[in-house]
């Protein structure tokens, strides 16, 4: 029907980047590429002493970077008074500053910075991927995001960023895309009652039922309807941190968190009013490793039971 | 005798020939001119009360992690708690079938402090949030309380009886008479021995009549301790939901020996067991 245009006949056969090379040159390739992995991550543990860019103090305007992680699982935690919750573990993982992009540059009301999280191989991506990586030093990461951050946060690209940027007691706001569900009916994506098992029901048990009025002589947009359920960005906002792990960067959040075990989340300081006390004096603009402040390897909030403590007996 | 006898006696030790009770091994006269290669006597092996205890070291159930693609880090890491735990607080050795007496701190109780007595009826749960259900008839009442291993409000586990049974999960006792649920709430503990093996309790339990809270017989369950008192015909409906496939299945195969052996050698190192 219409105008036939041509149609594209597209060539569907793609090699893998290895398919054309030897064997000892992928493991060459393999080797060189650990190697200077290795020695960017090195170069860039001492982000203080490259002349970084002006540290300023925090003020309650002020909005800072987050951080990209690893959600790794579940696990329950008790309080001091004896009630227990569940809290994700999301750990920091190779988690750098890409880039800056000036207010003006980017046309939004706010600076950008571009964070990336976990390292990954350079190799299935075409070069032109890798520029962003290059300028900043640092090696190829998984995800990507953008944080809108005022002008006295600003952070130089290539610092690493790490699990103490969070403390205790504050409260994050935690994005990542939901599990994938696939093509759903109504019932599940939308929660529809459906229609009754029996009782003279012919074919019609899990169907939307009428979908507009005689009236309106049409179906409005935005109708809630079957179709691909999942697998888009959600956020959970103000959840508890209750504790953080320096050793090995983890943070311990309240509650659950979208997205599948093991996949990268974007967790920020939450912008709900409510916390907005909460979040005072964080490390601004980001926690140094090599800065002054020697950490111990756990930070708890101070309600947690922690378990050197005797069992909890009321009084 | 011996000179006599010499050539004709076979080396092995302690081998009783009629009317002589004394072993020669090793000892024989020869006949010719060349002397016997010196065969020293088999080694004894002593069997240590303590290396065999090494072997069958019980490791809890929750240690184990599940089959699954989590990072091995977050195991890890709630190991590390878990061993926290247990080094303030004694968590002992017990099985399903045991008899246990468990404190928990109650705000609301008189003495602030809750005692039950019960048969460990199941475990479950991995990591932090591992749990066991005790199962006690008190008044004629049927009461089952679950317990997390790790709360910090349960302020005592001690094992009464240490013993083991036929299943790993005796859900049955809430369709078997209430006789076998019962136990004395001031039961007093069963002494027992470190270097004795874990008793198996190999009673047979005899059920209410039907219906029960789920079809016992059914291979799906795999009950050895219940004393099945229905007719054969049932029975043998009953194998008509067997799977025998499953134990062939070499997908739900999880070798958990390598993991096990890592586990046990942190856990010694850190409780110094």
């Amino acid at each position: 029907r219409g105008q036939l245009g041509f149609v594209v006949r597209h060539i569907n056969s793609s090699t893998w980047w290895h398919e054309h090379l030897s064997e000892e040159n992928v493991e060459f390739l393999k080797k060189i590429t650990a190697e200077e992995y290795k020695a960017q991550t090195a170069s860039k543990l001492c982000p203080l002493k490259d002349e970084p860019w002006p540290l300023n103090k925090w003020t309650p305007d002020s909005i800072r970077v987050g951080v990209v992680a690893v959600k790794l699982g579940m696990m329950p935690i008790w309080t001091k008074s004896g009630e227990k919750h569940a809290v994700t573990l999301l750990k920091v993982q190779d988690c750098h500053v890409l880039r800056y992009v000036s207010k003006e540059e980017s046309g939004g009301k706010t600076a950008k910075l571009l964070v990336g999280g976990k390292n990954v191989s350079p190799f299935s991506k075409p070069e032109s991927a890798h520029e962003i990586f290059k300028e900043a030093g640092v090696p190829r990461k998984q995800k990507v995001t953008t944080f809108n951050v005022t002008d006295d946060a600003i952070i130089k690209p290539g610092t690493p960023l790490y699990a103490a940027h969070f403390r205790p007691g504050q409260f994050v706001d935690v994005t990542a895309k939901t599990i994938g569900k696939g093509f759903q009916g109504v019932m599940k994506r939308w929660g529809f009652k459906g229609q009754p098992a029996s009782h003279g029901q012919t074919k019609t048990h899990r169907r939307p039922g009428a979908i507009s009025t005689n009236k309106a002589a049409k179906v409005y947009r935005g109708k809630k309807m079957p179709g691909k359920m999942g697998n888009i960005y959600r956020t959970s906002f103000g959840l508890k941190v209750w504790r953080i792990n320096t050793k090995h960067d983890i943070i311990y959040v309240n509650g659950s968190v979208p997205g599948h075990t093991n996949c990268l989340v974007k967790v920020r300081d939450s912008k709900l009013p409510t916390y907005k006390d909460c979040n005072k004096n964080p490390p601004f603009p980001t926690f140094f490793a090599d800065g002054d402040e020697e950490l111990p390897e756990d930070l708890f909030d101070e309600d947690i039971f922690q378990f050197t403590d005797p069992s909890v007996t009321f009084a | 005798m011996a000179a006599a006898c010499g050539r004709l006696v076979p080396r092995g030790a302690g081998i009783a020939l009629p009317g002589r009770c004394f072993s020669l091994s090793g000892y024989r006269v020869s006949s010719g001119g060349k002397p016997p290669k010196f065969q020293p006597p088999p080694k004894p092996v002593i069997m240590d009360r303590k290396t065999r205890k090494e072997e069958s070291r019980f490791l809890s159930p929750e240690f184990i992690p599940p089959r699954g693609r989590t990072d091995p880090l977050k195991y890890y890491i709630e190991r590390k708690d878990m061993i926290q735990r247990r080094k303030v607080f004694n968590i002992p050795e017990f099985y399903v079938g045991s008899v246990l007496a468990v404190t928990t701190a109650n705000p609301y109780a008189s003495d602030k402090s809750n005692r039950f007595v019960g048969i460990c009826i199941q475990r479950g749960g991995k990591g932090l949030g591992a749990t066991f259900v005790l199962r006690n008839v008190i008044e004629d009442q049927g009461v089952e309380m679950c317990y997390e291993l790790y709360s910090p409000r349960v302020q005592a586990i001690e094992v009464l009886k240490l013993e083991k049974r036929l299943d790993e999960n005796l859900m049955y006792l809430r369709d078997a008479l209430p006789e076998y649920s019962t136990f004395d709430v001031n039961m007093k503990p069963v002494p027992r021995q470190d270097h004795e093996e874990i008793p198996v309790n190999k009673v047979q339990v005899r059920m209410k009549p039907k219906p029960w809270s789920k079809r016992w017989e059914r291979p799906k369950y795999n009950i050895k301790g219940i004393k099945f008192e229905l007719p054969e015909h049932k029975m043998q409906a009953a194998q008509k939901w067997s799977q025998p496939w499953l134990e062939f299945d070499m997908l739900r195969e999880y070798d958990t020996s390598k993991i096990e052996e890592k586990i046990r050698k942190e856990l010694s190192e850190e409780l110094g067991k």
